[in-house]
């Protein structure tokens, strides 16, 4: 996939996250809603499914690129940090 | 590289004959086979299975051999997924897996597909065990227990994947208990095992001897914290432990924190950091470091510093970047969840 917007990302995101976690209801989760902590819930089993996968569909090496993984702060970080990187 | 789990091919290889062409009287195991999977299985190495036969097979050679297979993959498809795909369910690398069979042709296959793995023929497995590859040193119980171990795993999978509901609400639902405490001489040997065998979750990717953890264990200016996990489907044992230096000022430094990749998922990472957090600040430490040799293979343990509070600062040379990552403990301690057990507190 290249070239593609946050919100496609975005978008593509939430269905990772919910293959991830197996929880159908994050589908519905906004982009202002945080990874890590309650809510998502992100853990490094669920986190590394979903690192694994943005590899595979985009390229983009989250985790090498950004020590403290910033882009993790909210779903919508994460996609706008894909989306500038992907393609 | 150590040989965590090994593949067998069904015909001609584990079993001595052609599954689908006896039907009526399907061939026993090669006692050859069988006795150096056996001798494996006590060094806690776990066997598994890719074979071009229905699902029947590895019932009936789980029968036959009496070995528990943490894996089965049984098809026509080509053996190279399947390896690749053993590899993921067992969440191992792919330089951790050995694969038997007496086919030259789906040893090539393998070989070309999956080029960190050992592929052996059945007439190498006699000689093959005696391998620095097939010795991972001490064997523990943890070790001897571990098909039995990957078995409870795949039913606790089967059941996370129908359970609605959060990951913490599952770890309640699993009776799951995490108790930290003090390492003791007895616990020498599963240290040392955790600190070959464990990548996904290790901050130095550095094995440690048994002497040299029986010196921290019993060094005043360390702290040896170990990590047992168990549930309702089963008791992993000892899963993780962390060693801080005390003689480093007021701050506590993790020279070493590792935790078994089975024990991923399970809440016992972001414990032990929470509880270490706790820890230091109760000791008058105004900071927690965790310096961490970081590499593409650790990238789970990343997750869970960044997860856990923890900022990191890059230091060291380009080629071996060691990031220390570090969290503020003087606030108040981080809370532990439900299922933390600490029996003696501090």
């Amino acid at each position: 996939m290249s070239g593609a917007t946050a919100p496609e990302v975005a978008d593509e995101l939430r269905d990772i996250l919910v293959r991830a976690t197996g929880r159908e209801e994050l589908r519905g989760i906004d982009d202002q809603q945080p990874l890590f902590g309650a809510g998502v819930g992100l853990d490094s089993l669920t986190g590394t499914l979903l690192l694994r996968e943005v590899r595979r569909r985009f390229g983009v090496d989250v985790a090498g690129e950004d020590l403290n993984l910033d882009a993790l702060a909210t779903l919508g970080t994460l996609a706008a940090f894909i989306a500038e990187r992907a393609g | 590289m150590i040989v965590k789990c090994v593949i067998w091919d069904l015909d001609n290889t584990l079993l001595s004959g052609v599954y689908l062409e006896s039907a009526a009287a399907p061939p026993g195991a090669d006692p050859a086979m069988l006795a150096a999977a056996g001798t494996l299985r006590d060094r806690g190495i776990v066997h598994a299975i890719a074979s071009r036969n229905p699902p029947e097979a590895a019932v009936h050679a789980a029968r036959v051999t009496g070995l528990d297979f943490a894996a089965a993959e049984c098809g026509w498809g080509r053996k190279s997924d399947a390896v690749r795909r053993i590899v993921a369910d067992l969440d191992i690398g792919a330089d951790a897996v050995a694969f038997v069979d007496d086919d030259l042709y789906e040893r090539a296959e393998v070989s070309f597909a999956v080029p960190e793995a050992l592929v052996l023929a059945p007439e190498d497995m006699a000689d093959a065990v005696g391998w620095p590859e097939f010795s991972p040193g001490a064997v523990t119980p943890e070790a001897r227990r571990r098909g039995e171990m990957y078995a409870q795993r795949r039913r606790r999978l089967l059941e996370a994947r129908s359970f609605a509901g959060s990951r913490d609400e599952f770890l309640r639902y699993c009776e799951t208990e995490v108790t930290i405490g003090p390492a003791t001489a007895a616990d020498v040997p599963r240290l040392h095992e955790l600190s070959v065998r464990t990548h996904q979750f290790n901050t130095t990717g550095e094995p440690v001897d048994e002497p040299a953890l029986r010196e921290l264990v019993a060094s005043p200016a360390h702290e040896v914290s170990t990590v047992r996990l168990r549930d309702k489907f089963g008791d992993d044992g000892l899963v993780g432990a962390s060693v801080v230096s005390r003689d480093t000022g007021t701050d506590w430094t993790v020279t070493l924190l590792m935790m078994s990749c089975r024990a991923m998922g399970r809440g016992v990472i972001e414990a032990l950091l929470a509880w270490l957090a706790g820890a230091a600040g109760r000791d008058g430490a105004a900071t927690l470091a965790v310096p961490c040799l970081v590499s593409p293979r650790n990238m789970p343990l990343q997750l869970a510093l960044a997860g856990s509070g923890f900022r990191a600062a890059q230091s060291g040379p380009a080629d071996r970047p060691v990031a220390v990552f570090s969290r503020a403990v003087s606030g108040p301690a981080p809370e532990l969840p439900g299922w933390v057990i600490v029996p003696e507190a501090g």
